[in-house]
C-alpha cells in the first residue's frame, strides 16, 4: 500500500518532469550583467521594434567566467553591457566577430576599437561624493590620492573586487601609479596599502546603504547613477568632486559572439540597440549618459547636464586588462 | 514453481544486475569522474604549463591564505563542540525527557533544515548585523554598543552553532528511536542511576551515529562560505571564500590547489566516517526495541531550567525567521529602519506574484528538484545496498567516487561541466548537453549524490541482514526481497532524504548560476537578482522569496518526517 504510494509519486514526478518541455523559438540570447528592471525595459522595447530576444541575466563575474567556459561552444550570440576590461579580455581570446553597426558613424574613437568588435553605448564616471550635511567643499577630499588622509579613516566605503566599480575605481587609482606597460611602482603599492587599511568595506549594496543612511560614512565612491539612487535612499542630495587628475570613466560595450548561428538577427539586434533614438529613450528612462554624441544630444537636458560635471582621467583600457588580474591578486592576497 | 523457471529467473536477475553495474558505473564516469578531471586539468593546463612552485610560493607568501586557513580550523573546532552540545540538548528534549510541547520545539528545532546556506546568513545579519533588530534595541539601553558588535568570527561562530543542527535533528534521533526501552527499564529497576543509564544504555547504541553526525559537522564546517561570507566581515575570511576570490580573479590554478588540499583533508574525514560507521553497525541494539518512554524530570528546578533552556534555544531559531516574516509583509522602507514593522501590507507578494516573476523560476526550480532527486535515487538505492554488502576494493572505489563531488567547489565543477560537455561527446551519445535543459539537473544530481549516499548508508546499514537471509531461504528472488523485505525498511530515509536534498537544491546558487539558460532560470537566480540590487523594494521582495521557499521546504520536511519516523514516543505515565 504503502509502497504503492511512493512509487505513484515518483511516477507522477517523472512525468510531470517530461511532458513539460522547453520553448524556445529562434530568439536570440543576450547575456547581460544589467539589472532586473533595465533587461525588462530593453526587452520590452526590443520586442516593439521586432525583435526576438531572450535575456540571460548573471553577475559580472560568473557571466565573464561563464562565457570564458563556454568558449568552444558559445550560448550567447551577444554579450551585452560587460564593461571595458571584461570586453577587451574577452575579444583577445578571438570571442567576437566583427560587425560594425550602423551608428559606429560619428561614435568617438575612444568608444570602438579599430577591430570593429566591440562598440560602447554607454558611459559613466566612478566618481567621489560627499554628504553635504558632513563635509564642505573646503574639508572634502579634492581628489582620489587625498582619501588616505587619517580624517578620511572608515568614512569611505569599498566593495568586493569582483564589482565593476570597486575595479574601475582601483584600476584608476593604480594607473596613476603605472608606467606604459602598467607596472606599477611601490608608492602606488604603499599608497594601496593605506587606501584600504583607511576604508569601511561591505560585500553588497544593502550594507553600504546602510553605513551612509546611519551616517558612518559620508564619501561615496560609486558610478554616477548608483551615487545619486544610494543617496537618495540614504536621504541626502551628494555633492560631487571633480578630483585633480581626472576621473576614471567607464564604458559599457556590446559584441555579436564569433560562435553566433544567428548572426543576421543579433546584428539587427544590435544596430537597434545601439541607435541614438533608443540611447536616449533609455537615458530618459534610467539616467543614464549614452556615448553616442546624436544620443546625448536627444537626451533629457539633465542627462546632457552630466556631461563636463568632472574630467575624465584618461585610461588606456587594453593596459588594464592585461593588468588587472594580477594587480586583485595582489590586493586579496596581500592586501585586504 | 519449477525448477527451471527459477533458474531462468536467476540469470534473468544476473543480466539485470550487470546492467545495472554498466548502467552505474557509466553515469559515474560520465558525469562525476570526467567532469572532475576535467575542472583540474583546466585549471591546471588551461595556461599553458602546470605552474606548481608559482602557486606554492604565492600561496604560502600570502598573510591572507594563512589567516584563512587558520580561520577555518578553529571555526571547525569551535563548531563541532557547540553544535554537538546543542544537538545533543535537542534530541535530549525531542527523544528522551517529557517536555512540554514537543510538536512546537520540534518544528522550531526543523528549522536550519529548511533555513540553510545564503538565506540564512541574510537572516541572521538581518536579526544581528549593523542595521539589526536586536542591535537596535541592545543600543537602546546600552549605547556604548557599536553597530558592528555581530560582526567576524564570533558572530560566525554563533550562526553555524544553531545552522548546522540538522545533521543531528535528523540522524541522532533516528538512532534514539533504536535504543531499547526494555533495557532501560531493566537498568532503572536495578537501581541504575539515570547517568549511569545515559552512559551504559543509551550511548553505545548512538555512538557510531554520534561519531558520523559530527564529521558531517566538520565537514559543513570546512567547507563553510555563506555565513563567514555574509557575517566575517573584513577580518573573518575562511578558506572557501579565498578559494572563489581566486577562481575569479583569474587563478583556478590557485583555487584548484587550495581546494584539493581542502579535499584531501574532507577525503579523510569521510574513510575515517565510514571506518567508524562499519565498526559501530554490529553495536546495534535489539532487534525490535521497544520504544522510549519519554522521562519525567522529578526536580521541579531541574524541570524549570530545562524547559526554559529548550523554549529559550526555540526562541533562538524562531527569532532570524520570525523577523524575516514579519518584515516581508511590512513596507520596504521600513527594513533597517524600523525594530519591528509599524504597518503591513501585502503589496510584496502581490508584485512577486502579478509580475509572473516567481512563478515561473519556482516551478522550473520544483521540476529539476524533482528530476535530479529521481535520478539520484536510482543510482544510489542500486548502488549502496551493493557497496554496504560487498566490502572490497571494487566498492570502496565505488563508495569513494560518489564523494568527489565533495573535494571540488560547486564553481570549478560547473566550469569542469561546462567543458566536458560542450561538444559532442561519444559517451552522451554524442550529444551536446551544453545549453540543454538536462545539464543543470544533471549537476544538482551530482551535488546532491555525497549526502544522498550518506543518508542511504546509515539506513543500509541498520538493517539486520538476518532479514534478507530469511527471505532467501524461503525463496524470494533478488528483486522481490528488495522491493518487499529491505525497501520498506529504508523507506523513510528515503523520503528524507529526497525531503531535505530538494531543499538544497531549491537554493543552490553556484551551479545554477553557470549552467542555467533562458528557459529553466532557477528561483536561487531570480533571488540573488533581487538581493544585489539596491533597490529597497527589492529588499522587500528577497524577504518574500526567502518565505516562500522556507514555508515550502517546511511542508516538505515535515511531510517527510511523519513518514519516516511517526508520531514519536510516549510519556512514561508512572
Amino acid at each position: 500500500m504503502f509502497e504503492k504510494k511512493i512509487l505513484n509519486t515518483i511516477l507522477t514526478a517523472a512525468v510531470f518532469v517530461m511532458t513539460s518541455g522547453s520553448t524556445l523559438a529562434d530568439s536570440i540570447t543576450v547575456y547581460s550583467p544589467q539589472g532586473e528592471e533595465n533587461v525588462a525595459w530593453i526587452s520590452q522595447q526590443a520586442e516593439a521594434a521586432g525583435h526576438e530576444v531572450e535575456f540571460l541575466r548573471a553577475g559580472g563575474g560568473e557571466l565573464f567566467s561563464r562565457l570564458e567556459a563556454e568558449k568552444n561552444n558559445p550560448q550567447a550570440d551577444v554579450v551585452l553591457g560587460l564593461n571595458d576590461t571584461a570586453m577587451a579580455r574577452l575579444k583577445f581570446q578571438e570571442m567576437f566577430q566583427k560587425h560594425i553597426p550602423v551608428w559606429a558613424d560619428g561614435l568617438p574613437n575612444v568608444y570602438k576599437g579599430r577591430d570593429g568588435m566591440v562598440h560602447k553605448f554607454w558611459q559613466t564616471p566612478v566618481v567621489i561624493a560627499y554628504n553635504p550635511d558632513k563635509l564642505t567643499p573646503e574639508t572634502a577630499p579634492k581628489s582620489w590620492l587625498d582619501l588616505v588622509k587619517p580624517e578620511f579613516k572608515g568614512k569611505y566605503v569599498l566593495g568586493p573586487t569582483k564589482w565593476g566599480t570597486t575595479q574601475v575605481l582601483l584600476s584608476g587609482m593604480l594607473m596613476r601609479f603605472a608606467d606604459a606597460d602598467g607596472n606599477v611602482s611601490d608608492e602606488g603599492w604603499d599608497f594601496m596599502n593605506t587606501f584600504y587599511a583607511n576604508s569601511a568595506s561591505v560585500n553588497n549594496g544593502g550594507d553600504k546603504v546602510n553605513l551612509f543612511k546611519q551616517g558612518d560614512a559620508f564619501i561615496d565612491l560609486s558610478w554616477f547613477g548608483g551615487t545619486f539612487r544610494e543617496a537618495a535612499k540614504a536621504g541626502y542630495v551628494p555633492t560631487l568632486v571633480n578630483s585633480e587628475g581626472g576621473t576614471p570613466f567607464v564604458a559599457e560595450g556590446i559584441a555579436i559572439m564569433a560562435g553566433s548561428d544567428q548572426a543576421e538577427d543579433a546584428k539587427k539586434f544590435v544596430d537597434w540597440f545601439g541607435a541614438p533614438d533608443v540611447m536616449a529613450a533609455y537615458a530618459e528612462k534610467f539616467g543614464q549618459m549614452p556615448a553616442h554624441p546624436d544620443a546625448i544630444a536627444l537626451s533629457p537636458a539633465e542627462v546632457q547636464e552630466q556631461t563636463g560635471l568632472v574630467d575624465p582621467q584618461l585610461i588606456n583600457w587594453d593596459v588594464v586588462a592585461a593588468k588587472l588580474d594580477s594587480w586583485l591578486q595582489k590586493i586579496e592576497l596581500e592586501i585586504k | 514453481m519449477t525448477f527451471t523457471s527459477s533458474t531462468q529467473n536467476g540469470r534473468l536477475e544476473r543480466i539485470a544486475f550487470f546492467s545495472g553495474i554498466i548502467l552505474l558505473l557509466w553515469f559515474l564516469f560520465t558525469f562525476l569522474v570526467l567532469p572532475l578531471l576535467t575542472t583540474f586539468q583546466v585549471a591546471f593546463f588551461s595556461s599553458g604549463e602546470f605552474r606548481l612552485a608559482e602557486i606554492t610560493a604565492d600561496l604560502s607568501a600570502s598573510s591572507r591564505v594563512k589567516k584563512a586557513l587558520l580561520n577555518t580550523a578553529w571555526m571547525t573546532l569551535a563548531t563541532t563542540v557547540t553544535v554537538g552540545i546543542v544537538g545533543i540538548f535537542q534530541v535530549a528534549v525531542l527523544e528522551y525527557f517529557h517536555v512540554k510541547g514537543r510538536t512546537f520545539l520540534k518544528v522550531a528545532f526543523a528549522i536550519p533544515l529548511v533555513f540553510g546556506s545564503v538565506v540564512a546568513a541574510t537572516g541572521y545579519k538581518f536579526t544581528y548585523g549593523p542595521a539589526g533588530v536586536v542591535t537596535q534595541l541592545l543600543q537602546r539601553y546600552f549605547p556604548a554598543i557599536e553597530s558592528d558588535w555581530f560582526i567576524g568570527g564570533h558572530g560566525v561562530l554563533y550562526s553555524q552553532t544553531f545552522l548546522l543542527t540538522s545533521f543531528y535533528y535528523l540522524f541522532l534521533r533516528a538512532a534514539m528511536r533504536r535504543v531499547d526501552y526494555s533495557t532501560v527499564e531493566a537498568a532503572r529497576s536495578l537501581g541504575a542511576s539515570e547517568f549511569t543509564i545515559l552512559r551504559r544504555v543509551v550511548l553505545p547504541v548512538i555512538m557510531p551515529t554520534l561519531f558520523a553526525v559530527m564529521l558531517l559537522t566538520i565537514y559543513t564546517s570546512t567547507v563553510s562560505f555563506a555565513v563567514p561570507e555574509i557575517i566575517g566581515g573584513r577580518d573573518f575570511v575562511m578558506i572557501s571564500q579565498i578559494i572563489l576570490v581566486l577562481n575569479s580573479l583569474g587563478r583556478p590554478d590557485m583555487a584548484a590547489f587550495l581546494a584539493l588540499f581542502l579535499g584531501l583533508f574532507i577525503m579523510s574525514m569521510i574513510l575515517l566516517m565510514q571506518w567508524i560507521e562499519a565498526k559501530g553497525s554490529y553495536v546495534g541494539g535489539s532487534k525490535t526495541p521497544v520504544p522510549i518512554k519519554l522521562k519525567r524530570v522529578k526536580s521541579p528546578l531541574t524541570n524549570i531550567v530545562l524547559h526554559g533552556i529548550a523554549y529559550l534555544l526555540a526562541g533562538v531559531y524562531i527569532l532570524p525567521v520570525f523577523l524575516i516574516m514579519a518584515f516581508s509583509f511590512a513596507p520596504a522602507e521600513s527594513i533597517g529602519t524600523e525594530v519591528f514593522p509599524s504597518s503591513f501590507t501585502l503589496s510584496n507578494y502581490a508584485s512577486v506574484f502579478s509580475g509572473g516573476t516567481a512563478t515561473g523560476p519556482f516551478f522550473n526550480s520544483i521540476r529539476m528538484g524533482l528530476l535530479a532527486i529521481v535520478i539520484g535515487l536510482s543510482a544510489t538505492l542500486f548502488a549502496v545496498p551493493i557497496m554496504v554488502k560487498y566490502n572490497n576494493w571494487l566498492t570502496r572505489l565505488l563508495d569513494i567516487g560518489f564523494f568527489l563531488p565533495w573535494i571540488v567547489p560547486s564553481v570549478l565543477l560547473a566550469i569542469g561541466l561546462i567543458v566536458t560537455f560542450d561538444t559532442a561527446n561519444p559517451l552522451v551519445a554524442n550529444q551536446v548537453l551544453l545549453g540543454t535543459f538536462l545539464i543543470l539537473p544533471i549537476a544538482y544530481t551530482i551535488h546532491v549524490l555525497p549526502l544522498m549516499v550518506r543518508f542511504l548508508r546509515a539506513a543500509f546499514m541498520g538493517i539486520d541482514p538476518s532479514l534478507e537471509e530469511a527471505a532467501r531461504s524461503m525463496g524470494a528472488n533478488g528483486i522481490y526481497r528488495f522491493r518487499r523485505v529491505i525497501l520498506p525498511l529504508v523507506i523513510p530515509t528515503v523520503v528524507l532524504a529526497a525531503g531535505y536534498t530538494f531543499n538544497e537544491i531549491l537554493t543552490e546558487y553556484p551551479l545554477s548560476a553557470f549552467l542555467y539558460n533562458v528557459n529553466n532560470r532557477p528561483i536561487s537566480i531570480a533571488i540573488l537578482d533581487s538581493d544585489k540590487s539596491t533597490n529597497l523594494e527589492q529588499a522587500a521582495i528577497t524577504l518574500v522569496y526567502a518565505v516562500l521557499i522556507m514555508a515550502f521546504s517546511m511542508a516538505v520536511i515535515l511531510f517527510a518526517e511523519r513518514l519516516s519516523l511517526g508520531k514519536g514516543p510516549k510519556t512514561n505515565s508512572l
